[in-house]
């Protein structure tokens, strides 16, 4: 019976669709793996974009890195990726060629929280060293050039690497105000600014919520109309890592993926890559069981908080939140949000800060009903005004009914 | 004299309650899973209670039925022997017109009757298709937030299932602004639906009093009530 082979049923039963396939079988691996390790002998024969004043391993051992670290960095990065064991001396080599494509980050409207996230932690992890060891040829937070000479390198780096580098950009892009971003002494709108290096750029790589999907910046009324860097560049391979900040395990991830394949990751349909935001913080959320049997926190400080109960009704948005953070959390995996007691803010997905971060559950959070504004009520506010409109539509017609039902009944009998 | 008419079969009126029940039951359990109104008691470990599962089993059950049901009235509103409800619908001038009578009923408080009340009116057709068309709504809302829960792409019977909900529902997010968007609609819908619901009883009770034709017996007992002029 063909039909009932073990292996076709198998393969009717599984049909790939967004299934995030981790196991695709001997002959795939294998041909990546000779694209890969021929994409790394190529890379490895260039030279590096500028001349490294410091080999990686030096780096490593200045930060007090041990070899141990890095291979545990790499066991876990191709864990990440969805590769097999198998690829960790490819991850490991990539991170020493790393050097080899040049990079450009820009802020636009934005706290610099993305930077920030990555270069303020005590203790830097390979995540971080990786971002330090990368040739990055101009960043407006780090570089130690300012005013002209900044413009200068900027346009320099545009001109060298055309067509080759990666462009990070981290902030929202005010397309409804232009003015309410210029930077530099030939003021340059932030729109401008990213329409022009995306379009010499190889990929652009759009970090954090706010370049993904605007973030903060475009929360209502959204006065700048910002708008996140897919809705302004056309026609340009586009990454986003959202995330308040983003994860730079994440970061380093998509990094690692291009170097070694070229190519960017897999992505869902709002062009996160896959291998992070493939599934919900509710899917390997540690408090999981809380939800599932009712056990929920009341109020800060009450016996369900100190017992880890789940945050659902303090409004953690984690059931319908895409992200990472439950596994790989942040600050080298010491902690993460719902860790430390507090909800998911569901600061990867668009328009989080209207709609996720209510710190309510979103049946109780006031939020814009769609279509009105300067109205903010719950979703049952409105639905009872609703409710309320029908009973009083009901109780008008009903107590007319009865007056003009009894006159009809007199005015019977009196004929 | 009164003459007895047949309204709903057996199976119409099985139909209709099951539809009743699974929307309260489903209002119940959903309002719980929006914002959890009642406590679990906690002198049990957590691995013994399934509060919150429970309630979402139940809901799902619920729409399960709904949507189950939902299909076989639409078979139903083209294939029925008993009244094809379908007919009813189609925007002729005689259903234009009956369904402006009937609402001119309702509102000049029965001063005014000049339609066949003794069977299956424009009106009521169109109102009860509204509520199908409210339950598609929930269906597809629903089902945009069930599938998020099977993110791998597998699911106990087969990854066909998921990919085909992905398939059917995935504009849906897109319409109402991703998920938070659709968690907001199909809460919302909800109370639509409880207007609706308002709405429906009200009519009936309505129609029962003041058409003096038994209305309200159609659901229990699959008749109402004719009144038949005597010849003279």
């Amino acid at each position: 019976m063909q039909f009932f082979d073990r292996e076709h049923l198998r393969a009717v039963f599984s049909k790939p669709t967004n299934y995030i396939n981790t196991n695709k079988g001997e002959a795939y691996y294998d041909a990546l793996y000779r694209k890969m390790e021929k994409r790394l002998q190529e890379l490895r024969a260039q030279k590096p974009v500028r001349e490294a004043e410091i080999k990686f391993q030096e780096l490593l051992e200045t930060w007090d890195l041990t070899r141990r670290d890095f291979l545990k960095w790499v066991s876990a990065t191709t864990a990440m990726l969805m590769l097999p064991a198998k690829f960790e001396p490819l991850v490991a080599q990539a991170a020493e060629v790393m050097d080899r494509v040049p990079i450009i980050w820009i802020n636009i409207q934005d706290c610099a929280g993305n930077t920030e996230a990555l270069l303020r932690s005590a203790s830097p992890t390979v995540d971080e060293l990786i971002l330090e060891y990368l040739s990055v040829e101009y960043h407006e937070v780090i570089m130690a050039a300012a005013g002209d000479q900044a413009e200068e390198n900027l346009e320099k780096a545009v001109k060298d690497f055309d067509g080759k580098y990666l462009l990070f950009v981290e902030g929202s892009i005010p397309v409804g105000m232009p003015e309410a971003f210029t930077i530099g002494r030939h003021p340059k709108t932030g729109v401008e600014h990213v329409k022009h290096l995306a379009e010499h750029a190889a990929a652009v790589i759009a970090v954090g919520s706010c370049a993904a999907f605007g973030g903060v910046p475009a929360a209502y009324p959204n006065p700048t109309g910002a708008v996140g860097v897919m809705d302004v560049v056309k026609g340009k391979p586009i990454i986003n890592i959202p995330a308040c900040p983003a994860n730079p395990a994440n970061i380093t991830g998509v990094i690692i993926h291009y170097i070694l394949t070229g190519e960017i990751p897999e992505l869902d349909s709002l062009l996160r890559p896959k291998f992070a935001f493939g599934y919900r913080i509710h899917d390997n959320c540690e408090r999981r069981a809380h939800f599932d049997a009712g056990e929920f926190v009341e109020e800060w400080g009450d016996e369900g908080a100190k017992n880890n109960f789940c945050l659902y009704k303090m409004g953690c948005k984690g059931p319908f939140t895409f992200n990472n953070c439950s596994i790989v959390r942040y600050n080298e995996g010491t902690n993460w949000p719902i860790g430390v007691g507090r909800g998911c803010i569901g600061c990867s997905e668009p328009g989080f800060w209207d709609k996720y971060a209510t710190e309510r559950p979103l049946a109780d959070s006031d939020i814009k009903p769609p279509g009105i504004n300067g109205v903010e009520a719950t979703v049952d506010e409105v639905g009872l005004g609703i409710l309320t409109a029908t009973a009083i539509g009901i109780g008008i017609h009903a107590v007319a009914s009865a007056i003009a039902g009894k006159r009809e009944d007199s005015s019977k009998e009196e004929q | 004299m009164y003459q007895k008419v047949k309204r709903m079969t057996t199976t119409m009126r099985i139909f209709h309650w099951v539809n009743a029940f699974s929307i309260l039951a489903a209002v119940i359990t959903g309002l719980y899973i929006a914002n959890p109104f009642y406590q679990t008691l906690i002198s049990e470990p957590a691995a013994y209670k399934y509060v919150m599962a429970y309630n979402r089993l139940i809901h799902f059950f619920a729409a399960l039925l709904l949507d189950v049901i939902s299909i076989a009235i639409f078979y139903l509103y083209f294939a029925s022997r008993f009244e094809k409800v379908y007919k009813k619908l189609i925007p002729t001038k005689q259903n234009i017109v009956e369904f402006f009578e009937v609402l001119l009923n309702l509102l000049t408080l029965n001063r005014r009757k000049k339609f066949d009340s003794s069977h299956l009116d424009s009106f009521n057709a169109v109102y009860f298709t509204i509520l199908h068309l409210l339950l598609v709504w929930m269906l597809l809302t629903g089902f945009y937030m069930y599938v998020q829960g099977l993110e791998s792409g597998l699911s106990a019977i087969g990854s066909w299932w998921p990919a085909l909900l992905h398939l059917m529902t995935d504009w849906v997010g897109w319409l109402l602004g991703g998920h938070a968007g659709v968690r907001w609609w199909h809460h919302f819908t909800m109370w639509i639906i409880l207007a609706w619901v308002a709405f429906h009883i009200y009519y009936q009770v309505w129609r029962t009093i003041f058409w003096r034709e038994g209305d309200i017996a159609i659901v229990f007992g699959g008749y109402k009530f004719k009144k038949v002029q005597k010849q003279s």
